[in-house]
């Protein structure tokens, strides 16, 4: 295994200095929502958890196809990879969701068409490392796994969409939403510019641990054909 | 005058941002110390399957 590229150094570092910039923002340059208050300022890190998720779904639906089309098993390393960070942002994403949604709507949950489509996005990638787990044929389970991403990305548009075509509490950031909306608020200059910078600095996040993370997968990969070529 | 300045002013929400930001933190860091635990275990077994690759050479 070759050493950490120097690039990964910086790009550590970058984030690191990112991450704690956003912190302050959110803390204090973002101004006190006026009706919700302190708990509104969940919301920056909480619509950025959930825009990590996406984005590592769709980057391992990209990598299933680049697999399905050259069959190189680094797209399967690039592909399990994606979809751990962002099932772990997710995850993060709804809990720290409910939480809001207790602070503001008065409960931790309700069958809303947002949280139920991100609820079953969640499970149907929880199943992918389930059934991955079940294939010892690497190839066979890598096959698997780019099918599985491409065919459960259907899932995240879904999330995406289900608060702009169904009627739905929960608030629409991007674009306008419906009428029965509860918990919406109007972005100042400085709340929108926390909002925007979140957003970057947990893309660059993804970038650096998915970065990490395939290192970590190669690893894997030596380690198990070093095993199978042991036990021949 | 005091009833219209108390409806003005923002929900107490503090313990949810409190809960909500204790979450996000303790997630990001368990998953990057998993990475780390787990590429520390790894590079382990590759030295002593190395070192078994070797002892059958």
């Amino acid at each position: 295994m070759e050493s950490k590229p120097r690039m990964l150094t910086i790009l550590d570092g970058i984030t690191i200095l990112l991450f704690l910039t956003a912190v302050g923002m959110v803390f204090f340059y973002a101004p006190l929502e006026a009706v919700m208050g302190q708990v509104q300022r969940v919301f920056y890190f909480h619509v950025a958890n959930a825009w990590v998720g996406m984005l590592g779904f769709m980057v391992a639906a990209i990598a299933g196809i680049a697999y399905l089309r050259k069959g190189d098993r680094k797209w399967d390393i690039v592909g399990l990879s994606a979809i751990e960070i962002s099932f772990v942002f997710f995850f993060t994403a709804i809990v720290s969701g409910s939480i809001w949604a207790r602070g503001s709507w008065g409960t931790w949950w309700t069958w809303d068409p947002r949280l139920t489509t991100a609820a079953i996005c969640e499970l149907v990638y929880a199943a992918y490392f389930l059934l991955r787990q079940g294939i010892d044929d690497p190839d066979r389970r890598a096959r698997f796994g780019a099918v599985y991403a491409l065919l459960s990305f259907i899932s995240v548009p879904l999330t995406f969409i289900s608060i702009r075509i169904f009627r739905t509490i929960h608030p629409v950031i991007i674009g306008s939403g419906g009428s029965g909306a509860e918990g919406s608020f109007d972005m100042s200059p400085r709340m929108l510019q926390t909002f925007i910078f979140s957003l970057i600095t947990f893309s660059i996040i993804f970038a650096d641990l998915l970065w990490h993370r395939i290192r970590l997968g190669k690893l894997a990969e030596e380690a198990e054909n070093l095993r199978l070529k042991t036990l021949q | 005058m005091i009833n219209t300045l108390l409806l003005q002013a923002p929900a107490e929400t503090t313990r949810y941002l409190v809960a909500g930001y204790t979450v996000i933190f303790g997630i990001m860091s368990l998953y990057i110390i998993s990475l780390v635990v787990r590429t520390r275990n790894l590079k382990r077994q590759l030295v002593m399957l190395r070192e078994l690759d070797q002892e059958r050479k």
